[in-house]
């Protein structure tokens, strides 16, 4: 049985808004082991970024946990001090968001940007930390890395920043990499270079990669476990080869439903009609049962719990 | 440096433009042989006075003699002093230069801090207190504010000299009076200016990274928010250079617009154009170093 990494439970977060609080995770639990590839899905605005920010410590100013246990390896995040959980971000837990064209500092160079990780952390030089940003470059293939260490963001394609940004999320060796849609705002072949990289690295380091995606092929092409959300809630859980197999929750289905047939044209094309419910007005019972095929008066009343129909596999769902 | 030669060129024309402008205020303002002479001196006594200064001859003749001087760097001479009135100008420039300057770094001392404070501790007291602070402080007239530092600061409580130029101690005063309201303006700027930049996604990265919080305001994010709180400070000094006019006079400080004020009224024209000229050629210089530095500090800016 491999190590447990970090375990989330009941894990809630809030906003403070004009319109008072709401809640956009609503307990969400999940763990990881050491080594492993988990992908978390789910249509835009089911919460996946923000339950990964409150992992990271860093949500916006106006959002906070208020309920749930958060754990990494040894560690309690949730009453972690501000100093050893800044130890922690960078250095063991790291992270790769969306938008490259916006997610690097538009002042500093790329040399400055991945050395000042590696100095806050191991303590290095700046030329030790040089030499090893040049090899990070190289690792994630970027031609010329020496010069590329000199170039601002701005003088770099979409791609380009993006294996910038994966560099400096492995240049310290995390235990845990979380990649939020990596590749969604790339063009379809730069998204395939990413997705191959990401791959290959996951083949060479033992590092875990939490992947989030609102698309199932970048799932089925790195995951060993899948991650269902929806609403701010976890509605299936599930290996890869299960969710793709024998999916349960009506939510599941319709995703899968729009897997186009061929890998390379993925798009999203999610069948499922209506839209993720507004937080600030959340439907009564079962929070999918407005857009849900199955749904009768029972979903409106009760609300699911997740439960496990057998080992590693779990829906919430009463009707499945 | 092609870059830098070429707006060079380019601010030719516009000191152009400016020596004319001013030719002809002074000259539509009046002539000043009345002022020159005696009230007792006859008709015929003005006339030759003018003939010998040149006033008969035709405006544009006038004017080109003025132009051909002033290349050879001859500005005329004071009616009022009888010296070269180039000089007189200069003499001033340290004063005024001295002034600026410090305004500038209280302006600085205190707008920086306070501006990125309450963009970092929005909507708190803290910020509305210095949000509100700042709306006073820009509103609040600076011969004013002048004069309540000189009651409590230098008349009940004597700390500081009422008046005139005389080392640092007197410095103080209009310093604080100018770089107050600079202050507000800037502090301002630089909350608005760090609030957009706090929101955009490479803060998240930096802050993913395990810096310091402080690392992460005073560097990642300030760096950004400077870009264009550069322009307003360049702006601001060359308005310094000229436009102290009400705190000189509240200080007695012998600065470039005391001189000019006293030459406008006195229509010693050479002097009001050689200190109008100055001023131009410093406000046209603090456009070109701010253009220098918002390249220097944006990269994304091509020089070209
Ligand atoms: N700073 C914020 N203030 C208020 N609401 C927010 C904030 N950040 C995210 N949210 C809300 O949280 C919900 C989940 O967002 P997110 O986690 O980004 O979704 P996604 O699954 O697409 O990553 C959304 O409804 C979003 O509007
Ligand atoms: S509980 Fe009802 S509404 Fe919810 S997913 Fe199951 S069938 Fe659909
Ligand atoms: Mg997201």
């Amino acid at each position: 049985m491999a190590e447990k990494l970090m375990d989330i439970k009941d894990l809630k977060v809030r906003f403070k808004t004009e319109d008072g609080f709401i809640s956009t995770v609503n307990g969400v639990t999940f763990n990881m082991n050491e080594g492993e590839t988990l992908a978390i899905v789910g249509e835009s605005g089911s919460g996946k970024s923000v339950t990964s920010l409150a992992l990271m410590g860093i949500l916006p100013p106006n959002g906070e946990v208020y309920e749930g246990e958060m754990s990494f390896r040894d560690k309690n995040l949730r009453t972690l001090s501000k100093k050893d959980y800044r130890a922690l971000r960078g250095n063991e837990i790291s992270m790769i968001f969306q938008e490259p064209m916006t997610a690097l500092n538009p002042v500093f160079t790329v040399g400055y940007q991945l050395r000042e990780t590696l100095i806050v952390h191991f303590k290095m030089t700046k030329q030790q930390a040089n030499i090893r940003g040049i090899q990070m470059l190289e690792l994630v293939g970027i031609p010329d890395a020496e010069k590329a260490m000199g170039r601002f963001p701005h003088q770099l394609s979409g791609g380009m920043r993006q294996r910038v940004m994966i560099a400096m999320a492995l240049s310290c060796n995390p235990r845990l990499l979380i990649a939020d849609e990596p590749t969604t705002a790339l063009d379809v072949t730069i998204q395939a270079q990413i997705l191959t990289l990401m791959r290959n690295l996951k083949e060479k380091s033992n590092t875990s990669i939490m992947i989030i995606t609102h698309d199932l092929g970048v799932v089925a092409e790195l995951a060993d476990r899948v991650i269902v959300m929806y609403a701010g809630e976890v509605v299936e859980e599930a290996p890869i080869y299960e969710l793709f197999e024998n999916p349960l929750h009506p939510y599941t289905k319709g995703l899968m439903a729009s897997i186009p047939k061929v890998h390379d044209v993925v798009d999203d094309l999610y069948s499922i009609e209506g839209t993720v419910p507004n937080p600030a007005n959340m439907p009564s019972g079962c929070k999918f049962h407005p857009r849900c095929p199955l749904a009768d008066i029972e979903c409106t009343k009760i609300h699911p719990a997740l439960e496990y129909v057998n080992e590693g596999h779990a829906k919430r769902c009463i009707k499945v | 440096m092609k870059y830098l030669f070429q707006n060079l060129l380019k601010t030719i024309p516009v000191l152009l433009l400016i020596t004319l402008i001013v030719f002809l205020l002074v000259r539509v303002t009046g002539d000043p042989v009345s002022l020159m002479l005696p009230e007792t001196a006859t008709e015929e006594e003005r006339e030759s006075l003018r003939e010998a200064l040149g006033f008969n001859e035709p405006l544009p003749v006038q004017y080109f003699t003025y132009l051909g001087d002033l290349v050879r760097g001859d500005f005329g001479d004071s009616f009022r002093y009888n010296t070269d009135a180039m000089a007189l100008v200069l003499e001033r420039l340290p004063a005024t230069f001295e002034l600026a300057f410090a305004s500038m770094i209280v302006a600085i001392l205190i707008s920086v801090p306070l501006g990125i404070l309450s963009a970092v501790k929005r909507n708190s007291f803290f910020d509305l207190f210095i949000t509100g602070g700042a709306v006073l402080g820009k509103a609040m007239p600076s011969f004013w504010l002048g004069i309540m530092l000189i009651l409590f600061l230098a008349v009940n409580v004597q700390i500081f000299p009422v008046s005139g130029r005389d080392g640092f101690q007197h410095l103080i005063l209009p310093a604080l009076t100018l770089g107050t309201g600079i202050a507000a303006e800037m502090t301002r700027l630089i909350r608005s200016s760090m609030l957009e930049i706090l929101g955009q996604d490479f803060i998240r990265t930096a802050r993913s990274k395990g810096l310091k919080e402080g690392i992460v305001v005073n560097k990642h994010a300030f760096r950004n928010a400077l870009i264009p709180v550069v322009t307003i400070m360049a702006l601001q000094t060359s308005t310094l250079i000229g436009g102290t006019l009400i705190t000189e006079t509240v200080f007695a400080w012998p600065g470039l617009g005391q001189l000019l004020v006293q030459a406008v009224n006195l229509r010693d024209m050479s002097v009001v154009q050689a200190a109008t000229f100055l001023i131009a050629i410093f406000v046209i210089m603090s456009n070109l170093i701010a253009d220098l530095m918002y390249r220097m500090l944006d990269p994304r800016i091509k020089y070209d």
